[in-house]
């Protein structure tokens, strides 16, 4: 991601308007892709040298040095460096700091080149590194007296070589550049709302997986034909909070995934004024996440296999599409089931981190005589006292409900199912 | 018959079921969440919420809390000052709550220390840094004789005592908040920050402490720390245990002359990055004054420049050649001492480590070698260690009995932390404080910003060495 010094952005009447790059600007693909070969080739290097390089590429070429730098942050967001301590070295100035502060306490100097050449000395001495003198010499212990400031600390962060680096096409890298200028101002946001279009499925699949994985909390409702999705967290309520800003900003990564949306944000930088952000899928940033559309995760994978071996007269598949509830609001299921008969029914999954949402969804279903959902809950949250009382006063849950430990079970899950037939 | 009122944690907030409608505009900052259809409240209001129902003799099934009383027993035999027995019995009448201002090395820690054995609560530790985790560490290993968790730094282990950075306990107080019933804040100047706030707010410890040496704060935030942790309880000035409790001490300003040379491209730099200021219409005098700079710097290559050239004056300043020889003077003159040597930045610390061959401690500075060189220098073996920012806060090196400033912020709080590193009590110890302030330079007016404490006080001052 971006740091905030490497954001570009415009405010205008209240609404805040990132500065996006062209991907298909022919100067700024040649200089990504001088920036990218830079990268590819400092394999081993110093961290430094590789800084220095593209430095002197950041310098040399047009444009605006903020957005080469952004360039630059997120190539090294890609760059892993070797950051194995160099004990050898550490072991050296483990000795050779205590024989200085010897000196320093112990004796007086005439000036101050008298002591670095006593200095200079005891390095030299090898003799006095005890097993090291009946060892080879090694390249990290300074010998000779030139090179000992040089070493003395040459295991710093810009001394680091580098061990890999993930590289990407040009365009790819500004697209990323432009979804990182989104994802920067969202860090300053305390909560995001999208309008879908009830179209695609795995898509939605991906946006409620990112939506869970980020620990957010959703109120989705349906406005004309479109699904509005709020997103926040859940001290939201209580404070204007960018507490969870780095979840919406990963968050947003799954929204570039829908083929219509709208997103909307408010953002306030420190305590200065708030401002809207807009956008839609008109901003032309392709998703930078890899996408799986055609992938069935394993679990369903695993269920499916399962349900197949005890029953032919049930399909499963993964959750997608919206369920209505109860008082105007939505849930998006993980699975859904269809019977040969033609008769459809969903699951929806609560692990332990779905406290709340599962609270809420027995309060929502509490009134409920028809199914609508099938509920399986983690063991693990019914050993909460809260959850396994909600659960046993549940009508809706004893009839349309299992609890399961790692994943679902057919064996619980068969009985309810046959119940609906 | 209703269903009883239901208390739960959830993800740093707790969640109300069944409040009795009379109930529901009296207890505080309760709401109801549309998201999750219940009630809801901030973690941190537990205590109030519980003593709401106690006093309206509600009957409540407690599902949040997730502590009972744990027996730790003190194995340590000290007895404290009578300032620390007057700060105990300010954090008891205090309602187990509250602020304790200190300064540093007067014994913040054995305060916790006793607190943690008279709450006989778990106990979660916030702390700024990961040095002062590993203090912590060992301080409550030492007193309390069993294991302690670590959560941070790589750490990932929930003990009855467990010691935490602000930074992992905001990102996971959300899942454990609901596991301490006493949560101490070291260093509580930090909590009230935007996100470290969040460390307080998703705990729903009813007992809290918060120890610092100097609560106020330029955004003037502290209400919120008090807010979040309790009213301040009981306060000391560093005049009031000078000589007593910590040790004399001399604060001495040299004001350095810089070389021909570095004076000519000092006053280069300055005036390129000046220029820039008055053509931006820049004013660095406001709070907004720094950004504002950085901003318009990032945006052209005149800016770029603009930018080199403030920080080559800056460093010009910070590290000229004069310095590092006052440095050795300084060294010298303290042959024997136990000589703590503060920058500004990590490059002038290395710069200066690298000429005089010292041991080095910055942030960059791997674990281990960090904890080997802080306790070689507490045993002695290394008489001077060269530290840019890392010492500030609260790390323990009573031995050490000399500071040099070779550089510093504007920030009254850090110089103050600075002198605090060397007040530690030791017999027969006579503190001094060098400061090294290039001559006609922006220092000069940093250094008097800095000034404006009470530990800065006349009889304590040493004229300038001119």
């Amino acid at each position: 991601m971006l740091t905030k010094d490497l954001l570009r952005y415009k405010t205008q009447n209240g609404q805040i308007h990132p500065q996006f790059v062209k991907p298909t600007d022919t100067t700024l693909l040649a200089i990504a892709e001088q920036l990218i070969a830079v990268f590819e080739e400092s394999l081993d290097k110093p961290r430094a040298t590789l800084l220095e390089t593209s430095k002197h590429i950041i310098d040399s070429t047009p444009g605006a040095p903020i957005i080469k730098r952004g360039l630059e942050k997120l190539l090294l967001d890609r760059t892993e460096f070797d950051t194995t301590p160099n004990e050898e070295l550490i072991a050296f100035r483990q000795k050779f700091f205590t024989e200085t502060s010897r000196l320093l306490s112990q004796e007086q100097f005439e000036n101050y080149a008298d002591y670095a050449q006593a200095a200079y000395g005891l390095a030299g001495q090898c003799k006095m590194f005890g097993t090291m003198t009946e060892e080879p010499r090694s390249e990290a212990v300074p010998t000779e007296m030139e090179d000992l400031t040089a070493k003395l600390y040459e295991d710093l962060p810009s001394h680091q070589p580098i061990l890999a680096f993930k590289t990407l096409s040009a365009e790819h890298l500004l697209h990323r550049y432009n979804t990182a200028q989104v994802q920067g101002v969202l860090l300053h946001s305390n909560s995001l709302t999208l309008k879908l279009a009830d179209s695609m499925t795995a898509e939605l699949r991906q946006l409620f997986k990112y939506l869970r994985f980020n620990q957010l909390l959703s109120t989705i409702r349906k406005e004309e034909e479109l699904y509005q999705i709020t997103v926040d967290g859940p001290l939201n309520l209580f404070y204007k909070t960018k507490r969870y800003g780095m979840n919406l900003a990963n968050f947003f990564i799954a929204v570039l995934h829908q083929p219509r949306w709208e997103l909307t944000a408010e953002v306030q930088f420190r305590n200065k004024q708030r401002y809207q952000l807009f956008l839609d899928e008109s901003c032309g940033i392709k998703p930078i996440a890899q996408q799986f559309l055609a992938y069935i995760p394993e679990d369903i994978q695993l269920f499916q296999t399962m349900l197949r071996n005890k029953t032919d007269d049930w399909q499963i598949r993964p959750g997608s599409q919206f369920i209505p509830l109860p008082g105007d609001l939505y849930c998006f299921p993980d699975y859904q089931l269809v019977h040969k008969s033609g008769i459809e029914t969903s699951i929806e999954l609560f692990h332990p981190w779905h406290q709340g949402h599962l609270i809420a969804r027995l309060s929502t279903l509490a009134e409920q005589r028809d199914v609508s959902l099938i509920l399986g809950v983690s063991k693990e949250l019914e050993k909460n006292p809260l959850i396994a009382e909600a659960l046993a006063a549940s009508a809706y849950f004893s009839q349309f409900g299992f609890t399961f430990r790692d994943v679902p079970t057919i064996r619980t899950l068969l009985p309810i199912l046959n119940s609906l037939v | 018959m209703s269903s009883p009122l239901k208390i739960n944690f959830d993800k740093g907030t707790l969640i109300l079921q069944n409040i009795p409608e009379t109930l529901q505009t009296r207890l505080p900052d309760i709401r109801w969440d549309e998201r999750t259809l219940t009630f809801r409240a901030p973690a941190y209001r537990y205590r109030h919420i519980v003593s709401q129902l106690r006093a309206h003799d509600i009957a409540y099934q407690d599902t949040a809390r997730e502590f009972t009383v744990k027996s730790f027993t003190h194995e340590k035999t000290m007895s404290p000052y009578s300032y620390q027995t007057e700060a105990i019995d300010a954090w008891h009448a205090n309602g187990k709550r509250g602020v304790v201002s200190l300064p540093t090395g007067a014994g913040k820690t054995f305060i916790a220390i006793l607190l943690i054995a008279d709450t006989q609560r778990p106990t979660l530790v916030h702390v700024p840094t990961i040095d002062l985790m590993n203090q912590w560490y060992t301080v409550l290993k030492e007193h309390f004789g069993q294991e302690v968790g670590l959560y941070g730094g790589g750490y990932h282990e929930l003990k009855d005592l467990t010691v935490t950075t602000y930074q992992s306990a905001v990102m996971h107080a959300p899942y454990y908040g609901n596991r301490f019933g006493f949560a101490i804040f070291d260093e509580c100047h930090h909590l009230p920050s935007d996100q470290y706030q969040y460390a307080a707010i998703s705990s729903i410890a009813p007992f809290r402490l918060g120890l610092t040496a100097t609560p106020e704060r330029t955004d003037g935030k502290e209400s919120r720390l008090y807010t979040l942790v309790g009213e301040p309880c009981y306060e000391a000035k560093v005049q009031e245990l000078s000589g007593k409790t910590l040790s004399e001490y001399r604060v001495v300003t040299i004001a350095v002359e810089m070389e021909d040379t570095e004076r000519v491209r000092y006053e280069e730099a300055r005036r390129a990055y000046l220029n820039f200021l008055k053509q931006e219409r820049i004013n660095m005098g406001t709070p907004r004054g720094w950004h504002h700079f950085l901003w318009k710097a990032s945006q052209t290559d005149e800016g770029r420049t603009a930018f080199k050239a403030y920080l080559a004056q800056k460093q010009l300043s910070f590290a000229s050649t004069t310095k590092q020889e006052w440095v050795w003077k300084l060294i010298q003159r303290h042959r024997g001492d136990r000589i703590l040597i503060f920058t500004q930045d990590n490059d002038t610390a290395y710069q200066l480590g690298k000429r005089f061959f010292l041991p080095v401690l910055t942030h960059q500075t791997k674990l281990k070698e960090r904890n080997d060189f802080l306790n070689k220098f507490r045993d002695g073996t290394y008489s001077i260690l060269v530290t840019s920012k890392v010492l500030n806060e609260g790390v323990d090196v009573p031995e050490a009995n000399v500071g040099i400033i070779v550089s510093g912020s504007g920030s009254v709080r850090e110089h103050v932390q600075r002198l605090g590193r060397i007040l530690r009590k030791q017999e027969g110890k006579q503190a001094v404080l060098y400061e090294l302030i290039s001559k006609q330079t922006g220092e000069h007016y940093v250094n008097k910003r800095r000034r404006q404490h009470d530990a800065y006080q006349p009889s304590n001052r040493t004229p300038i060495f001119k």
